[in-house]
């Protein structure tokens, strides 16, 4: 069976100057694999590589077998993979349901049983659809970032620090989402993050990355953090 | 004094079906349709064959309409999709698509000045006084056309997704939006209603191969300051088009003519977003 | 073949001159009567492209200008009659009128907060304007069908002739000599990158109120010309359709080459009036379609294209030489603190990106910024480096409150700022670049190339220990990331500051790079007594090289220490590592 996810080899960056160098990462079916790293490491860059948003100078990235270097967003997007961006990640201007409904594929118009099963974790979000998106707080914000990237069940979901400002409460009830997600339904994660702790919560392996190219991986267990943090040292 | 205020209205009225069209496709595809002239003639054009073929002139617009869409779909695929990327350009071509325009129709009508049978004449009795009976309809479809328009955005899908790729178009394409076809089909919408709007106004002008461009002028500062609302919209030809007629009735019709560049010119050296928030 | 450019230079405008003199012997009656119009719309055209292809504005207005200086003919003649007093005078008036009317516009369109786009928009509204003055003139401006049959210079068609092609020639040199000058550099500067100049202290609203104005006059002259030469004024000599048509002839020609728009201007004008007859529309018709082929597919226009064909490799410019000022008295009043901040506040709307910051630093200090990301560090020195950013709050540097003063105010106190991402400009070359950043100090030549750069020594060495100074000739688009970190550095240390903000001056450099630049800033701040304030995320460099440091944290001060404090710090590891903060943070 084919990786969810495989990054083979990448190398990407804006203008002249290369952000990731080389990097190779597969995610498989069902895994959690957090992506941890100091500011500026290429994070971010890594996860918009694997949507499209920036070309691949180099390598080629698999989602679920295919190749789909080369194609736009969208197309990924269609092959089941959800995508929770860091920055302006919700439509301000549009009500709640709205921004879920935009996650539906064409043609899907029914989003209830979706909803009610996320309502679960989020109860918000079956009072409030009607409410302007902008005006959640910041926590309700991230938690309508991961609803509507679970919505229609991917197969994949990329998400770029979802815990970033959030009280331990809001953190914790992501993670159990992700868990249960996963034992739901078999959806393969890739995890950016800051917070060391929450990712190896909830990830099965983990991945440094340093300066563009991954500088250590390996196992998400009781000794990761302890190498993690000689990574991330200050 | 209500003849001023049916002037005011039926003005305003008449300035936003003029702009809708390019304010769509400004609000969309952040790039100024400067061929919204030529597609407004197209549209003069159009009625003035549905008429003379005996076609009724209530079929005029509908007609227009369907070949602005045509039009301005070959027109995005051809010349605007190349140039997203170089907007300033992009303005620069559908310039110099006007021109063409204006030619080709120059070619197959000649330059004369033609006139459209109105599908009603004369003056009908309303609010107290004798009014023209188009310019009261212009009124009405106005106001269908805005909520027809605001339908559309709010309650379709397509809507939807040109809402979002206005917001933010990246995070709409990794929603799996194909903002190319979203441009696409705008760009169509807004090409169809310039030339709906060049049909609606032949009963009050005559037809001509350069009647697009004192409409252009004039479309275009109302979107500046509108931004990409269309309540910005309805709000900036209501109130330019009612300094407009204000200061031609009682001042001097030239300065009339340029109140809503001038007004506008000015209101965007003060406040950068227009009406429009922000 | 000549030996200098200047002498291949000579050699080409005397012959062109020669030709120009020499033709009308060759040229039948009415060849000569248009080409005479052609010539004039030519030298317009090549205001157009110094405006827009050189210096980024896009004006529709210079039609405008060129109406204003025919009609100033045509109005003074027929109302006073024609007499030398008069011409001149009337020359005189059209070129101040022209002046005013572009400076009028300057302020309007280079504004503060106003849109690129404005001032296109604003040229164009000019123009219509223009259209409705004349036609509500009445009997005094001829209306609609403006005036004609006015006395008029007794001048052959000959002589008109050769007036009209040495004027053109004359803008085209003129403008070849502007464009390739230091002055010229900074025109390319300011489309590149308007908010780098203005980081280095140059008004650059003031600089293109300037270049529209002269622009404008050029363009009154050849209206006042064509009045005199055809004896015709219109409203049509100054509508945006005539402003639209010079654009299109520039983007034809090719933008930013001088030679293009002059001959597609003359070309297409000259064609138009012996195809325009015969087949009126569909010659507009042809330049129409070739207009949008050319915009889609050949973006620089006909003339380059048609040049990479026949083009040797580019001429290779010597780089100047560099040399070393001496260092700037250390700063001002040793008394007053470098920069004091109180009470700074930033917020969009209801989200407040920075709230109640307070702190001063001295010179001999180097304090870092840091903090996690979105805490405001890039907001805070946006605060700090023009005036209009914050939102309550006041700064001071070297005790003068900077108010709401734009950067390059901001600049002239003393202060230097180097952004987080490379902001330099990409298409000149690193030794422009850097004549560029000491424009203050050394004032750019409108007609010539300096040949050499003084800097400063601090700016010397990072170039030397970049290997920047061996690429002066090189253009920065070719340049690596870390090398336009360097040069940026480089550039905001030639401009002398006594207060520096550098913004994450070492990502993207490598580790030999980066010490020796902490080497390089540490021995400002300790011999110079310059006050830096640096925003890193290294704070491994941070430890190395800082005398103090502020922890932000999601808009405020958090912790402001020594080095030790702030590293030992249990709270800002754990903001740093993301374990989950007290609820009280």
């Amino acid at each position: 069976m084919s990786a969810a996810l495989d990054i083979d080899g990448v190398t990407a960056g804006y203008g002249e100057s290369m952000v990731l160098r080389d990097v190779r990462l597969s995610v498989a079916p069902g895994e959690v694999v957090a992506v941890l790293g100091k500011n500026g490491m290429g994070k971010t860059t890594l996860l918009k590589t694997v949507m499209g948003f920036l070309p691949a100078r180099a390598g080629r990235v698999r989602i679920a077998g295919a190749d789909v270097t080369g194609t736009p967003p969208h197309r990924r997007a269609a092959r089941a993979v959800a995508y929770g961006p860091q920055d302006r990640a919700i439509f301000q201007e549009l009500t709640v349901g709205e921004n879920l409904r935009l996650a539906l594929p064409r043609g899907v118009r029914d989003m209830q049983a979706g909803i009610e099963r996320l309502a679960a974790f989020f109860p918000f979000l079956a009072s409030r659809q009607r409410q302007r998106a902008g005006t959640l707080s910041g926590g309700e914000q991230k938690m309508l970032i991961m609803a509507r990237a679970l919505l229609t069940r991917p197969r994949l979901l990329l998400i770029d620090e979802i815990t970033e400002g959030l009280q331990p409460s809001v953190i914790t009830r992501l993670g159990e989402v992700v868990r249960a997600e996963r034992a739901a339904s078999g959806i393969a994660v890739l995890l950016v993050e800051q917070n060391v702790g929450f990712a190896l919560s909830v990830a099965d392996r983990y991945a440094v990355l340093a300066r563009g190219e991954i500088a250590d991986e390996g196992p998400a267990d009781a000794d990761a953090a302890a190498r993690v943090a000689a990574h991330l040292s200050v | 004094m209500i003849g001023l205020l049916l002037d005011v209205a039926t003005t305003a009225a008449i300035l936003f079906v003029v702009a809708a069209g390019l304010l769509i496709t400004f609000g969309v595809l952040k790039i100024i349709n400067f061929a919204h002239g030529g597609f407004l003639t197209v549209g003069g054009y159009a009625a003035l064959v549905v008429t003379q073929a005996g076609g009724s002139p209530w079929l005029a617009a509908p007609a227009a309409f369907v070949a602005g869409v045509v039009l301005g779909a070959a027109v995005e695929r051809v010349i605007v999709r190349p140039l997203y990327s170089r907007p300033l350009d992009a303005i620069l071509a559908t310039w110099g698509l006007g021109i063409v325009i204006v030619q080709l129709i120059t070619l197959a009508f000649g330059r004369g000045t033609n006139f459209v049978p109105s599908p009603v004449s004369g003056a009908v009795a309303a609010f107290g006084t004798d009014y023209s009976a188009w310019r009261l309809i212009m009124l009405v479809v106005a106001v269908l056309l805005a909520a027809a328009l605001a339908a559309l955005l709010q309650g379709t899908r397509l809507g939807l997704e040109a809402r979002a790729v206005i917001m933010n178009e990246e995070l709409a394409q990794g929603l799996g939006i194909d903002s190319t076809r979203v441009r696409f089909v705008t760009f169509a919408l807004g090409a169809g209603l310039a030339a709906f709007a060049g049909a609606l106004i032949t009963p009050l002008l005559s037809v001509d191969p350069l009647m697009g461009v004192p409409w252009l002028l004039n479309a275009f500062m109302l979107v500046l300051v509108s931004g990409t609302s269309l309540a910005s919209l309805g709000l900036a030809s209501l109130l330019l088009g009612g300094a407009q007629v204000v200061i031609s009735t009682y001042g001097n019709p030239v300065l009339g003519a340029l109140s809503i560049v001038v007004l506008a010119a000015v209101l965007l050296r003060i406040r950068p977003a227009g009406f429009a928030r922000g | 073949m000549a030996r200098t450019p200047l002498l291949r230079g000579g050699v080409a405008v005397a012959i062109a001159a020669a030709l120009v003199l020499a033709a009308p012997l060759a040229l039948d009656q009415y060849a000569i009567s248009i080409l005479i119009r052609s010539f004039l719309f030519g030298a317009i055209a090549v205001t157009v492209d110094i405006l827009w292809g050189y210096c980024g504005v896009l004006s529709f207005g210079q039609a405008t200008y060129f109406g204003i200086g025919a009609y100033a003919f045509g109005l003074a003649v027929t109302q006073i009659g024609l007499s030398p007093g008069v011409a001149l005078g009337a020359l005189a008036a059209g070129c101040a009128v022209s002046a005013l009317v572009a400076w009028l516009i300057a302020w309007l369109g280079f504004g503060p907060r106003v849109t690129p786009l404005y001032i296109s928009v604003i040229t164009l509204v000019e123009a219509v304007i223009f259209v409705q003055l004349i036609y509500s003139g009445g009997d005094f401006t001829g209306s609609s069908s403006g005036l004609s049959g006015f006395d008029t210079f007794d001048v052959s068609m000959e002589g008109w002739f050769r007036i009209a092609g040495l004027f053109l020639l004359a803008a085209v040199v003129l403008g070849a000599i502007l464009v390739r000058s230091d002055a010229g550099r900074l025109l390319v500067a300011i489309r590149e990158n308007e908010q780098r100049c203005r980081y280095c202290g140059i008004a650059t609203a003031r600089v293109k109120g300037v270049l529209l104005a002269g622009a404008a006059v050029i363009a009154a002259l050849a209206g006042y010309a064509y009045a005199g030469y055809t004896d015709v004024i219109a409203p049509d000599l100054g509508n945006f359709q005539f402003g639209t048509e010079l654009v299109i002839w520039v983007a034809l020609g090719g933008r930013g080459t001088l030679y293009g728009p002059a001959a597609a201007a003359v070309l297409i004008d000259y064609a138009s009036a012996y195809l325009g007859g015969t087949l009126p529309f569909i010659w507009q018709l042809i330049v129409g379609l070739v207009f949008i082929v050319v915009i889609v597919l050949m973006p620089q226009g006909i003339g380059p294209a048609v040049a990479s064909l026949a083009r040797r490799r580019p001429r290779a410019v010597a780089p100047p030489a560099l040399a070393t000022v001496a260092d700037a008295e250390v700063g001002g009043d040793a008394a007053k603190p470098a920069i004091a901040v109180a009470g700074l506040s930033r917020h969009y709307g209801s989200l407040r990106v920075l709230d109640g910051i307070d702190f001063t630093a001295r010179a001999g200090e180097l304090v870092s910024l840091v903090g996690p990301n979105g805490a405001g560090k890039t907001t805070l020195i946006r605060c700090l480096s023009d005036g209009a950013e914050r939102s309550g709050g006041s700064v001071a540097i070297e005790g003068t409150p900077i108010g709401r003063a734009a950067p390059e105010a901001c600049v002239r106190l003393g202060l230097g700022r180097k952004f987080q991402a490379p902001n330099v400009f990409e298409t000149l070359t690193v030794a422009d670049a850097l004549r560029i950043a000491r424009a203050r100090q050394e004032r750019l030549s409108p007609w010539r190339r300096a040949q050499s750069i003084a800097l400063p020594a601090a700016a010397r060495l990072v170039l030397q220990a970049t290997g920047l100074e061996d690429a002066l000739a090189t253009e920065v688009r070719h340049l690596s990331h870390g090398a336009k970190q360097a040069l940026e550095l480089a550039m905001v240390l030639a401009m002398q500051p006594r207060v520096l903000l550098l913004d994450e001056p070492t990502a993207g450099l490598t580790k030999g790079e980066r010490t020796l630049i902490g080497g390089i800033l540490t021995d400002l701040v300790r011999r110079h007594g310059l006050c830096i304030l640096l925003v890193e995320h290294d704070l491994e460099f941070v430890r190395e090289i800082s005398s103090r440091i502020i922890v932000l944290h999601q808009g405020r001060i958090l912790l402001d220490g020594s080095v030790a404090e702030v590293t030992g710090s249990e709270l800002v590891r754990s903001i740093y590592t993301g374990t989950p903060e007290p609820a009280a943070a």
